[in-house]
């Protein structure tokens, strides 16, 4: 049928993978100058040629993955995206409110990457830190260490990891730790391993056994960020556990890879009990609010 | 009142960005002091609003500064010239210089970006970004991310209130904290989920997977002089950048 | 224009509806598409909006016929997909929920307004005329340069329009547009639907009661349980006996029962709620509602067994009153005594077995994953075995008619349900002093009376009842008197001006 008012079936543009090959690239290469070939160097002085490349190394290839990401992501990513943006940012403000020890700084990103698939983990882990940057500078250098984050994340979930409540702590395990390891040489050729009071102190106690800077802030962030992740992979586990069934479904992701397992499955059974014995409250469910 | 707008805002943006570059680039105290002094300040003073600006980025880099101050000015096992040993920590020269020149340049950073970011017109700025034809998906997720984070906050403010009403009590121990940020979280991304579906309707239903290049309703600030201005800035700052690896590596 | 033909439609595999439902609508006419909740009215809605659900795995069979092209459904995964941006240029759609609708992005109403133009690349000069052009229309050329999220209730709403009808669709459909809104704000609106009509547009308008005035020349499409009951004009609409269908008239009072009734107030009965000298002003808290009221010199006894109405204007501080009941805000100057507890510094959570509390916006009460443990989270949190807690959950859930969904999500409940959820929590946790904002705001009409029933149960089983209302019918036919209450202090003005 061609009338104006149909069109052909979807066809999603393809993502540039040239972009996101040499984003990957970047990051990569990027890590492996700092901890590889100037470990020495902060030692001497404050490093400003590891500095600039991991400023320039990080954010250029976080850039590079996001407009290679972007062209590829549907409107019903695209839409939670700035979801997940906003709720890194005020999660941080709410737990802070209510004395939480943890920053919680990438619930939005693990939650994204959860419904809408690794892409859309990294682009949003990216972009967060970035906006974030509006308001607190030293998110910034972190962007790729969040598009990390998200990307893992995102895979995770592909591959089973929040089907069973259990997986979640042991990815968040992995995850937190793999993004430690990226950013400890960021916070250290940048800012000299500055941080919170709390993480400071554990450097401290690194330093003062004598490890070099590098190595006592790898090892806060192997500790710090495992625990975060721990901490934020069970939360977001347990909100999409929550979550109708129907706000899950609407993510070709969640629904292709069975993120949630049999949770959706079983979910639907029991919804379809209620429809059956109550048709007029259940036709209503449908009826008045936003279905799919 | 916000200062009055010289510049557009991208420009503003990426001179702040060249500027952090350069300082990191040059790498000298002297360097980085002279910024602050010359920049930073006149900056946080012309901007209209120096009392929140100037608060800010004492709230972000103060505690920053102190704990980073305490770290290497105690704990800095390289450092030789030992000034006062207080057995597990020592205070050493190198370590205090280390921290002071770690201060100094995370306090330009601060400084420049805060200053820049606080004074934002991001309207226009995601007006310059439209009528320079950048991704409209970037755009969007910028641009509404920006607008949701009051939204965000003000939403689980009020949930947070509404469960009070209904009996739940926070308390000290942090398996009840944890209870209860998820108990304010899971309503809050039901509700921004439910409104997310809505607005995929109304993105596709308001052409935006349109492929014509995307108009704005706010005039372009932007002029031909700013982006030959921001092409040569970003030229200059990447030749000096080169300039100095290459020596550094040669060294 | 536009005629929809629906031989069924089902969500899912779950059962069909709207079986040979037909409806065509002409340039300026005006159609109300009424149903109680559960009726079908939504899905009608989006049908016409060219959502049909199909990469939902939603099942349509039928045909849309729009300007003489028709295009036809099977139900089949083969089936034609509407595009979404084409069809919206000659229909446009204003879903519930005004919040969904905004893109986020804009800073000024102009802006927002300009959102669907600017994507479609229409130059910046026609884009303004554009606006200016729906803004007259719409009577917003003063909010042009407001913040589109902080607009009230009837601001917003007309945003939205705005936003739908720039590109001066054809047919402009809505659902619940007046949900939530007071008088004023819903002959704004109306007046805005009037001008939008007077140029050629159709109108579709879901409602869950059918409206009391007579927008001229309104035909009715009547809904209940999926099927359509009557359709023909307005004023027959009103005469056709459609309350055997759950569909009621706005405006009218809620059908109690013989004996269901509020009973006379015992004077020696105890006092469950005494205010004295409340003052209070808000602080920069900004997690209050847009109702930026301050209180001053407010008393108020509530005696066991008494309702008692609040009423006001927008911003008259009735919520901010209401609030000082279960603790949420504490008075500045005075007292505040409910169920023998002064209100004083202890968590607002402690309080809640003193004071149930029903919001204006119900979702934000609810965040349990199924009906049953959403009722029961009152009662445990009061302390009770969690054996206990379900029992009285249980109770709660038959009384107010959701029995059968104790396992179901609250959030994939219609929003009728969704309040009658909340008012069952309340009940479960079984405080004395009920105090709701806007109960009956958004409810059908067999809903509506089932809540006065319950408020007048509640009153004779030796309960006060506190509740915040617009609706005049709903307060005079339960409360035993009315509080007026006007810039934040008691006003003198009796029964006699509020009707």
């Amino acid at each position: 049928m061609s009338s104006p008012l149909t069109r052909p079936s979807a066809t999603p543009e393809r993502p540039r993978r040239l972009l996101i090959l040499l984003g990957g690239a970047l990051i990569a290469a990027t890590y492996l100058f700092l901890v590889v070939v100037q470990p020495a160097e902060i030692a001497g002085g404050m490093g400003s040629v590891a500095s600039l490349v991991s400023l320039v190394g990080f954010l250029g290839g976080g850039a590079l993955l996001v407009a290679g990401i972007l062209p590829m992501l549907s409107t019903s990513s695209l839409v939670v995206m700035p979801l997940g943006i906003a709720l890194n940012i005020a999660i941080g403000q709410v737990a802070g409110s209510l004395g939480m020890q943890i920053y919680l700084d990438a619930i939005g990103t693990v939650l994204v990457a959860v419904l809408a698939g690794p892409a859309a983990g990294a682009a949003t882990g990216a972009l967060s830190n970035a906006i974030w940057g509006l308001f607190n500078p030293f998110a910034l250098p972190f962007a790729a260490g969040a598009a990390l984050i998200g990307l893992l994340a995102g895979l995770a979930a592909k591959y089973g990891a929040f089907r069973h409540v259990y997986l979640a702590p042991v990815a968040g395990l992995v995850v937190g730790a793999i993004g430690g390891l990226v950013a400890a040489p960021v916070a250290v050729f940048m800012f000299g391993a500055a941080g919170t009071f709390g993480t400071n102190a554990i450097i401290a106690v690194f330093r003062s056994m004598g490890d070099k800077l590098l190595v006592a802030a790898t090892k806060q962030g192997l500790l710090s960020d495992s625990l975060d992740k721990i901490v934020v992979f069970v939360l977001v586990a347990l909100i999409v556990y929550a979550l109708p069934r129907r706000a899950v479904l609407q993510f070709p992701f969640a629904r292709t890879h069975r993120v949630l397992g049999q949770r959706t499955d079983v979910a639907g059974m029991g919804t379809k009990d209620g429809t059956t014995t109550g048709t007029t409250t259940a036709g209503a469910a449908r009826g008045n609010r936003t279905g799919a | 009142m916000p200062r009055r707008r010289i510049y557009n805002p991208l420009t503003e943006l990426l001179a702040a960005a060249l500027l952090v570059v350069l300082v990191l680039v040059v790498n000298r105290w002297e360097f980085s002091l002279a910024v602050l002094v010359l920049v930073v300040v006149p900056a946080v003073l012309l901007s209209g609003r120096p009392r929140q600006i100037g608060l800010a980025i004492v709230l972000v880099a103060g505690p920053l500064l102190v704990s980073s101050l305490l770290l290497h000015g105690l704990f800095y096992p390289e450092g030789r010239e030992v000034l006062l040993d207080l057995g597990v920590a020592r205070v050493t020269a190198e370590g205090l210089a280390f921290a002071a020149g770690m201060g100094l340049r995370m306090g330009v950073f601060t400084g420049v970006l805060l200053s820049t970011a606080m004074t934002l017109d991001i309207p226009d700025l995601l007006a310059t970004m439209t009528h320079r034809g950048w991704n409209r998906k970037l755009v969007f997720i910028v641009g509404s991310a920006v607008g949701l984070i009051p939204h965000v906050s003000l939403r689980a403010r009020r949930i947070s209130r509404a469960q009070q009403a209904r009996g739940l009590v926070v308390g000290r121990g942090p398996v009840s904290r944890f209870r209860a940020l998820l108990t304010v979280t899971t309503p809050l991304v039901i509700g921004l989920l439910v409104d997310a579906s809505e607005r995929t309707r109304m993105l596709e239903a308001r052409g935006f997977s349109s492929s014509a290049p995307r108009t704005s309703y706010l005039p372009d600030t932007d002029s031909r002089g700013q982006r030959l201005a921001r092409r040569a800035m970003v030229a200059a700052v990447g030749l000096v950048s080169v300039i100095r690896l290459a020596a550094a590596m040669a060294a | 224009m536009i005629r929809l033909e629906s031989a069924h439609f089902a969500y899912d595999d779950g059962e069909p509806f709207l079986t040979g439902v037909s409806l065509a609508v002409g340039p300026g006419e005006y159609v109300v598409v009424a149903g109680a909740s559960g009726s079908g009215k939504t899905t009608l809605a989006r049908l016409l909006a060219g959502q049909t659900g199909g990469d939902a795995g939603s099942v349509f069979r039928g045909a849309i016929t729009l300007d003489g092209d028709t295009v036809t459904f099977d139900g089949v995964p083969s089936d034609p997909r509407i595009d979404p941006a084409a069809w919206s240029e000659r229909v446009a759609y204003v879903a519930q929920g005004a919040w969904g609708q905004l893109s986020m992005m804009s800073a000024t109403v102009a802006e927002e307004i300009a959102f669907g133009p600017a994507n479609r690349g229409v130059p910046a000069a026609d884009l303004r005329r554009l606006v200016d052009d729906v803004a007259a229309a719409l009577g917003l050329k003063d909010l042009l340069h407001r913040d589109p999220r902080r607009l009230s209730g009837g601001q917003l709403q007309r945003t939205v329009i705005a936003a739908a009808v720039v590109q001066r669709p054809r047919l402009l459909i809505l659902d619940e547009p007046f949900q939530g809104l007071d008088e004023e704000a819903a002959r704004d609106v109306v007046a805005a639907l009037e001008e939008l009509r007077a140029h050629g547009t159709g109108v579709v308008v879901c409602e869950p009661l059918l409206p009391p005035t007579d927008p001229p020349g309104a035909r009715v499409l009547a809904l209940a349980d999926g099927h359509a009951v009557f359709e023909g004009p307005l004023a027959e609409a009103r005469r056709a006996g459609l309350g055997r269908y759950g569909l009621g008239i706005a405006g009218d009072p809620p059908r109690l029962g013989r004996g269901a009734g509020p009973a006379p107030v015992d004077p020696s009965a105890p006092e469950l709620v005494m205010v004295e000298g409340l003052g209070f002003r808000h602080t920069q808290d900004a997690g209050a509602s847009g109702d930026a009221a301050v209180l001053s010199g407010v008393d108020l006894s509530v005696r066991a067994g008494e309702i008692v109405a609040v009423r006001g204007a927008n911003g008259s501080g009735k919520s901010t009153l209401l609030q000082h009941l279960n603790g949420l805000y504490r008075a500045d100057t005075g007292r505040v005594t409910v169920d023998g507890v002064p209100v004083l510094g202890q968590p607002t959570g402690m309080l809640a077995t003193a004071a149930g509390y029903l919001f204006q916006d119900t979702d934000q009460q609810l965040f349990e994953r199924t009906v049953l443990r959403e009722v029961s989270y009152g009662p445990r949190a009061a302390g009770l075995g969690r054996d206990d807690a379900v029992r009285r959950a249980a109770d709660a859930l038959d009384r107010v008619g959701l029995g059968a969904l104790q396992e179901a999500h609250p959030y994939e409940l219609g929003f009728v349900q969704r309040r009658l959820v909340a008012v069952a929590s309340i009940i479960a946790t079984g405080p004395a002093v009920w105090a709701l904002d806007e109960p009956t705001a958004g409810l059908d009409e067999p809903t509506r009376s089932m809540l006065a029933g319950l408020l007048a149960r509640h009153a004779r089983e030796g309960g006060a009842v506190v509740l915040a209302t617009h609706d005049a019918a709903f307060a005079d036919a339960l409360a035993h008197r009315t509080v007026w209450l006007e810039a934040g202090r008691i006003s003198p003005r009796g029964a006699a001006t509020g009707g």
